[in-house]
C-alpha cells in the first residue's frame, strides 16, 4: 500500500526539483507517444534536439517563439501572484495586436520609426490593458469570477479581430486573402543578426527584470504579495484590494498586449489568422513552470519555445504531427503539479500486514 | 490498577531536526480523566496526534489493551476505538447535524433508525443536540457536542480532547464538565489537553505534565496534595507570578470616544447598538462579553475594517461620523486582531516581512518612496525577536513556523512599535500558555503608560487582572461600565455577561 504523507518542511531547492520532475514526466510521456506512433523515441528526440540546437538559425527561432511567451508568461504571473487567474492573455494579446496594427495602418501611417515604434508599443499595451480591465472591474467591483470572464472574453477578442481583417480592415490589394495590408516599414521592429529575433525579445527581458523588482522589492509589490497570500491580513493592514486588483489586471493586460504587438510588428507585419495561436494559454504554463518568479519566466519561455520548434521538426523530418509538442506541453504541466505535490508530500510504502484490524479479541468487553 | 487502555512507550516524533516528542512513556486508564498539561509548544498536540493516527511516530510503540498497534491514519485509530476532538472542529457547516454524523459513521448508524440512535446516544451522556439544525447555526459548545456524539457513535472508548474549553463560554464549560464525568462513569478513557490549571484540579484523576517534548511527571491527582502553584511551576520550570503587579497611573486625556455607535459584524448578522464609552491614556478599558454578543463587529468598526451604520467617533482630537471614520487615517491606532493566524500575519512570509505589515510606510525609501528598505525591516524584525524572546532561529523564519504564543508576540511587538495613541487588543491571550500570557499582560500594562488600551476579551480573569474600567457587552449593548476598584460592583461583571442586570 502506498500513502501520501505530508512533509513537515519544504526542502530547499525543491522548486528546481519539481521542474526536473516535470521534465522527466514529459520526457517519459513523449517516449510512450513516439513508441505508439512506431518511431524510436531516441530518433525522435534526436530530431527535436537537432532541430533546436542544430544551428544558430534554428535556435534563433526558439528565441522568436520565446518572445511572446515571455510576455504572456509575465502577464499570467503578475496576476497569479495576487491569486488572480488571468486565463485571458490570449484575448489581451489579440487586442494588443489590433491596436498596434490600427496605429501603424490608420492612425500614424506616415510617421517615422522613432515616432511610430513608441506609439505602437504604447497603444498595444493600452489595448491589452483595456481588455483586461473588463474582468478587472467586474472582479473588483462585483466579485465576478475572473477565470470565467477572462477566458470567455478571449473568444470575443478573436472573433472581433477576424471581423476586422475579413471586413473593414481587409487589404484591398490582397487578392481576397484574409488579413490587413502590410504595415508600413516604419512599424517593423528591428531584427538582429539576420534572424527573425526582433526588438521584442530584449523588451521582454527588460519587462521580466522590471516586474521582478516591482513585485519583490517595492512596497507596491509587497502589498500585492500580501493580498495574494492572505486577503484578510491585507484588509487588516488597510491595503486597497480593489485598487490593486485593477492595477494588477491592467499590468497583466498590458504585458499580454505587448505580446500581440511583438507578433504583429516583429513577425507577421499584418493582422492575420496566425496571430491567435495560443501563446496566451501557453503563458499559464510558462508562468507556473517559473514558479511565478518573473526572472525565471524567460527561461521557461525558452523551454516551451524549444518544444514548439522541436515539434515542427518532427513534422518536417519524420512526418509526425507537430501537435505532439502540445502533448509534451501538457505532460510538462501535469508533471509540474506532480512535482509540487512531491514537494509537500512524500510517498510512504506500508506493508499491508502491519495495518491493524479491530478484532473483538483486542478489546475486552 | 488494571491494565491501561493505552500504553505509550518510548514515543519520539521529529519535525525536521526539531524533536516535538522525545521518549515518551504514558499510560491511560479506562474510567479516568487524564489531564495532559503543558505550555504551548511543549508537544501535547503532537503526542495526541500520534496517538490518534494523524502522525506516525519516528520511534516507540503504542499498545491498546496490551496489544501493539500501528496507525497510519486517523480512520484506523478510530476503527480501534481512539477518537480525537480537535480544537478546530471537523464538521461541515452547510450540513445538518444528522448529515454530519451520517457522513462520519455511515457504517454504524446508516439506515432508518439513525435518528433514534443519535438521540439515544446524545441523551445517555447529557449531550443535548438538535439533529435537524445546520452546523453553522450551532454555538461552539453545541458543535463540540456533535463531535463527541460522533465519536460515541463510532464506539470510541478513548476520547482525546485538544483544549476543549478554549472556545466555550463559562456556562458551556460547566455543561461540558458534566458530560466528561458521565463519560468517565461509562468507563471511557479520557485524555484532556489543557493549560488551564483550575480545570485540571477540578477534573483530572491523573495528571501528566509535558515540557519541551518530554513528559516530566505523570501522577495520580491528589487534590489535597497538589496546588495550582506547584502545577504551574512544573509546567514552565520556574515560578510564575499569576498576579500582575499593576502600578497606579493617573489617567490622561481621552483618546477615543464613541457616541451612539451602531453597526453590525462583517456578516451583517450580529449587531451592536448605541455604544457609548471613552478610553483615556493611562488606562486599560476592557470590553468583556461572551463571544457572539456584538463585540467583534464593534472592534472591527472601531479599527475601521468595517463601516458602522451610525454614531460618532472622536479620536485623538478629531471627530468623525460613522462613514468618515471608516476612511479616516488610523496611523495612531494599533490593533491586535483576534485571528492571529490569518488576519494578524501572513503565514508564509518571514517575521521581518510581517513586521512591516501594518507600518509599510516606515520602510519606504528612495526618492520615489517606491522601494522597500529590506535591511531595516530585517533589523527591526531581529530586534523584536530578541526583545520579546521570540523562539525563532532568525527574523527570516516564516510566521507559520512559530507557535501561537510566539506569533502573538511578533504581532504585539509590531503593533507596539508603531507608538500608537490607542492600542486595541482583541482576545490577546486566547489559547496561550501561562508564560506567554504573562508576557503579553505585562506588555499591555506597560503600553498604557503611553497610550489608551482597549482590551476586548471574554476572559474574566484577564479583565480583573488588567483593567481599570470594565464595560460589559451583552446582546449588542453595553450594559454597564464598572470601575475595577469598586469592590462592591465588581462581582456583578459575571452576572452582566449572562445578561442579568438586576
Amino acid at each position: 500500500m502506498i500513502r501520501l504523507v505530508k512533509k513537515s518542511e519544504v526542502t530547499r531547492y525543491s522548486g528546481l526539483n519539481s521542474v526536473a520532475i516535470a521534465g522527466f514526466i514529459a520526457f517519459g510521456t513523449g517516449c510512450i507517444i513516439f513508441g505508439l506512433l512506431g518511431v524510436n523515441p531516441l530518433t525522435a528526440y534526436t530530431v527535436m534536439f537537432k532541430g533546436v540546437f542544430g544551428s544558430f538559425h534554428s535556435f534563433s527561432e526558439v528565441l522568436v517563439k520565446a518572445t511572446p511567451l515571455t510576455f504572456t508568461g509575465l502577464a499570467v504571473a503578475v496576476a497569479a501572484v495576487m491569486m488572480l487567474w488571468n486565463i485571458g492573455a490570449e484575448g489581451q494579446l489579440v487586442w494588443g495586436g489590433i491596436f498596434a496594427a490600427g496605429t501603424a495602418l490608420f492612425l500614424l501611417p506616415e510617421a517615422q520609426p522613432y515616432m511610430l515604434i513608441p506609439a505602437v508599443l504604447v497603444t498595444a499595451a493600452f489595448g491589452g490593458m483595456l481588455w483586461a480591465l473588463i474582468p478587472g472591474v467586474l472582479k473588483a467591483r462585483f466579485q465576478v469570477n475572473e477565470i470565467l470572464t477572462t477566458l470567455l472574453l478571449n473568444y470575443v477578442a478573436i472573433i472581433y479581430m477576424e471581423h476586422l481583417f475579413y471586413g473593414p480592415w481587409r487589404d484591398p490589394a490582397g487578392f481576397g486573402f484574409p488579413g490587413t495590408a502590410q504595415l508600413p516599414e516604419a512599424a517593423h521592429l528591428l531584427r538582429f543578426l539576420g534572424t527573425r529575433i526582433h526588438l521584442g525579445f530584449p523588451l521582454a527581458m527588460l519587462c521580466a527584470v522590471g516586474l521582478f523588482f516591482l513585485l519583490n522589492k517595492s512596497s507596491w509589490g509587497y502589498k500585492v504579495r500580501v493580498i495574494g497570500k492572505e486577503q484578510k491580513a491585507a484588509s487588516y493592514a488597510g491595503f486597497n484590494v480593489t485598487g490593486k486588483t485593477l492595477a494588477v489586471m491592467a499590468i497583466s493586460g498590458a504585458l499580454a498586449g505587448m505580446a500581440g504587438m511583438a507578433e504583429v510588428c516583429g513577425i507577421h507585419y499584418r493582422l492575420q489568422t496566425g496571430l491567435a495561436v495560443g501563446y496566451g494559454y501557453d503563458g499559464i504554463i510558462v508562468a507556473w513552470l517559473a514558479g511565478l518568479n518573473p526572472l525565471f519566466v524567460p527561461l521557461t519561455a525558452v523551454l516551451l519555445g524549444a518544444l514548439f520548434v522541436g515539434g515542427e521538426q518532427l513534422q518536417s523530418v519524420l512526418g509526425l504531427p507537430s501537435t505532439i509538442s502540445l502533448i509534451l506541453e501538457a505532460a510538462l504541466l501535469f508533471g509540474l503539479f506532480a512535482g509540487k505535490a512531491m514537494q509537500q508530500y512524500r510517498l510512504v510504502f506500508i506493508r499491508s500486514d502491519s495495518i491493524p484490524e479491530r478484532s473483538p479479541a483486542g478489546r475486552p468487553e | 490498577m488494571t491494565t491501561p487502555v493505552i500504553s505509550l512507550s518510548g514515543i519520539s516524533k521529529y519535525f525536521g531536526t526539531l524533536a516535538a516528542n522525545r521518549d515518551i512513556h504514558l499510560n491511560v486508564h479506562g474510567g479516568r480523566i487524564h489531564a495532559l498539561l503543558g505550555e504551548n509548544g511543549a508537544g501535547k498536540s503532537t503526542l495526541m496526534s500520534v496517538l490518534a493516527g494523524r502522525y506516525q511516530p519516528d520511534d516507540g510503540s503504542i499498545a491498546l489493551h496490551g496489544r501493539e498497534m500501528r496507525f497510519t491514519s486517523p480512520a484506523q485509530a478510530l476503527e480501534s476505538g481512539i477518537g480525537m476532538v480537535y480544537q478546530r472542529f471537523m464538521l461541515i457547516e452547510s450540513m445538518t447535524v444528522t448529515e454530519n454524523l451520517l457522513l462520519a459513521a455511515q457504517k454504524k448508524i446508516g439506515g432508518s433508525n439513525c435518528r433514534r440512535l443519535i438521540s439515544e446516544t446524545a441523551e445517555q451522556y447529557g449531550l443535548a443536540i438538535d439533529p435537524d439544525k445546520y452546523v453553522y447555526e450551532l454555538s461552539m459548545g453545541e458543535r463540540q457536542r456533535v463531535e463527541i456524539v460522533k465519536l460515541l457513535l463510532l464506539d470510541a472508548d478513548v476520547l482525546i480532547f485538544d483544549e476543549p474549553t478554549a472556545v466555550l463560554t463559562p456556562v458551556e464549560i460547566d455543561a461540558f464538565f458534566t458530560v466528561l464525568k458521565k463519560l468517565r462513569s461509562a468507563d471511557k478513557a479520557i485524555i484532556f489537553i489543557t493549560h488551564k490549571l483550575e480545570e485540571v484540579l477540578e477534573l483530572a484523576d491523573d495528571i501528566s505534565i509535558m515540557r519541551k517534548g518530554r513528559v516530566i511527571i505523570s501522577t495520580e491527582a491528589d487534590r489535597k496534595q497538589i496546588s495550582k502553584r506547584q502545577l504551574a511551576r512544573l509546567m514552565v520550570g520556574r515560578d510564575v507570578v499569576l498576579r500582575v503587579n499593576k502600578e497606579e497611573i493617573p489617567p490622561g486625556e481621552t483618546v477615543l470616544r464613541l457616541r451612539n455607535f451602531s453597526g453590525a459584524d462583517v456578516h451583517g448578522t450580529t449587531r451592536f447598538e448605541n455604544i457609548d464609552f471613552e478610553v483615556r491614556r493611562g488606562e486599560i478599558f476592557a470590553i468583556i462579553g461572551v463571544a457572539g454578543n456584538g463585540q467583534s463587529g464593534l472592534v472591527s468598526a472601531i479599527a475601521g475594517l468595517t463601516r458602522a451604520d451610525s454614531g460618532e467617533v472622536s479620536f485623538a482630537g478629531s471627530t468623525f461620523n460613522a462613514r468618515e471614520w471608516a476612511k479616516a487615517p488610523k496611523d495612531d491606532m494599533a490593533y491586535v486582531p483576534e485571528d492571529r493566524y490569518h488576519t494578524g500575519c501572513v503565514g508564509s512570509m518571514s517575521i521581518a516581512e510581517n513586521f512591516a505589515l501594518t507600518q509599510i510606510g516606515k520602510y519606504r525609501k528612495g526618492a520615489t518612496k517606491l522601494a522597500l528598505d529590506w535591511q531595516k525591516m530585517s533589523e527591526d524584525g531581529t530586534r523584536a525577536v530578541e526583545e520579546f524572546k521570540i523562539k525563532a532561529q532568525s527574523a527570516q523564519d516564516t510566521a507559520q513556523s512559530l507557535s501561537g504564543g510566539n506569533l502573538q508576540k511578533v504581532i504585539l511587538s509590531r503593533e507596539l512599535s508603531r507608538n500608537p495613541k490607542l492600542f486595541i487588543a482583541e482576545q490577546p491571550t486566547q489559547g496561550l500558555d501561562i508564560s506567554a500570557t504573562e508576557e503579553i499582560w505585562q506588555a499591555l500594562l506597560k503600553c498604557r503608560e503611553r497610550a489608551g488600551v482597549l482590551l476586548v476579551t471574554g476572559d474574566l480573569k484577564e479583565v480583573l487582572s488588567l483593567s481599570d474600567r470594565i464595560g460589559v457587552i451583552f446582546n449588542g449593548r453595553l450594559l454597564d461600565i464598572i470601575d475595577a476598584t469598586d469592590s462592591d460592583q465588581i462581582g456583578r461583571v459575571g452576572l452582566l455577561m449572562a445578561g442579568v442586570t438586576s
